[in-house]
């Protein structure tokens, strides 16, 4: 088995590419692959808890939650994070809180890596 | 697992968007990224720009003053003072009429690592030898 | 190299597509990348098509647009997610997201 580290920069509301993002990495880990997700500039919105699931948005928080239960290591760039207006305190539990060079060891470790760019 | 090559390609202008500055505050944290590795691991990004990517790197910058953040000329400087390879694409930068005299340097920071003009086909160089290479 | 690249949109990639070149390419259509797979534009089908003989479109992306596996260009072969997560890792070194 392999192991892919994803960054995934776009937001979790007004880009799709963080919905392909989690559902890329539940595929993989249901296939018994070991998975990294960093989560940088608008991405980082998303860790935050008690999210509101209104049908016209994408959310996040329960999807996390299943991918941590699965095993799949998540962390926040956490100046990104804070910019935003996000304590730690207000995270979901079990999401990680690093500075970038979390993403480049997890990078270091990868047999593949799939960067998602923000725009 | 010794050193793992990364190509960190920036695509898009600055200053709409955040990815292309993210991809250089991300590929400056090489010189930390050691303090969560074994001894001897290491992970060497090299930082190019191609396409419309190489808009942001004209010289004389301010967006401090404008919209109090921190430009792309001062991160790209900070690239060169702690030795990180910054590849730009000649063709891209004639495509865009950039003279080579308005790219950024780090001298008065004392950084001897320069701005590398490039044709395309070296920074294809890059992406051949880079275990993985992630587009911004 | 062996390059994998996902193609999310139906502009803005082609320029550094035509650019890249690698020993073998691959391009997974995801998102608006599907409409590369698709659609034809004032009757001609996207030029991306002729690029490799590896493409690849995801269906979940198809079917979200109203489009079906039907509509998709015979030289595409359609797949799933387990699908791509295959090919990332047994077909491909390197992985791009353009």
């Amino acid at each position: 088995m392999g192991t892919l580290t994803i960054g995934c920069f776009p937001s979790i509301v007004g880009n799709m590419g963080y919905d392909f993002a989690l559902k890329l990495a539940d595929a993989a880990v249901s296939k018994g692959h070991k998975v990294s997700i960093w989560f940088s500039g608008n991405a980082t919105v998303s860790v935050k808890a008690h999210q509101k699931h209104l049908k016209d948005y994408s959310t996040a928080e329960k999807y996390l939650q299943a991918l941590l239960a699965k095993g799949v290591e998540i962390c926040t760039c956490e100046a990104c994070t804070v910019a935003r207006g996000i304590q730690k305190t207000e995270g979901i539990e079990g999401i990680q809180w690093n500075a970038m060079h979390w993403y480049l060891a997890k990078i270091h470790a990868a047999d593949r890596v799939l960067q998602i760019g923000g725009e | 697992m010794g050193d793992v090559k990364c190509a960190f390609i920036v695509q898009k202008p600055q200053y709409k968007g955040e990815t292309s500055r993210l991809a250089i505050t991300h590929a400056i944290a090489y010189q930390t990224v050691e303090i969560l590795l074994e001894d001897g691991d290491t992970v060497t990004p090299k930082l190019c720009f191609i396409g419309e990517g190489v808009l942001g790197l004209q010289k004389g910058q301010n967006a401090m003053d404008v919209y109090g953040i921190t430009s792309t000329e001062s991160h790209v400087k900070n690239c060169l003072l702690v030795d990180l390879n910054v590849l730009v694409c000649k063709e891209d930068l004639d495509k865009y009429g950039i003279s080579e005299d308005s790219l950024p340097d780090a001298d008065d920071m004392g950084a001897d690592m320069k701005i590398q003009v490039v044709p395309f086909s070296e920074i294809q160089k890059v992406l051949d030898e880079s275990q993985h290479v992630l587009f911004f | 190299m062996k390059l994998g690249v996902f193609v999310s949109d139906i502009n803005l990639t082609v320029d550094t597509l035509d650019r890249l070149k690698a020993d073998k390419l691959g391009l997974i259509l995801v998102q608006n990348g599907v409409y590369h797979a698709t659609s034809k534009v004032n009757g001609k089908s996207s030029s991306l098509l002729d690029k490799t003989p590896n493409l690849y479109v995801l269906s979940e992306d198809v079917t979200i647009r109203g489009l079906k596996d039907t509509d998709v260009d015979s030289r595409v072969k359609v797949v799933n997610y387990s699908d791509v997560v295959d090919l990332m890792f047994n077909d491909y070194d390197q992985i791009a997201w353009l």
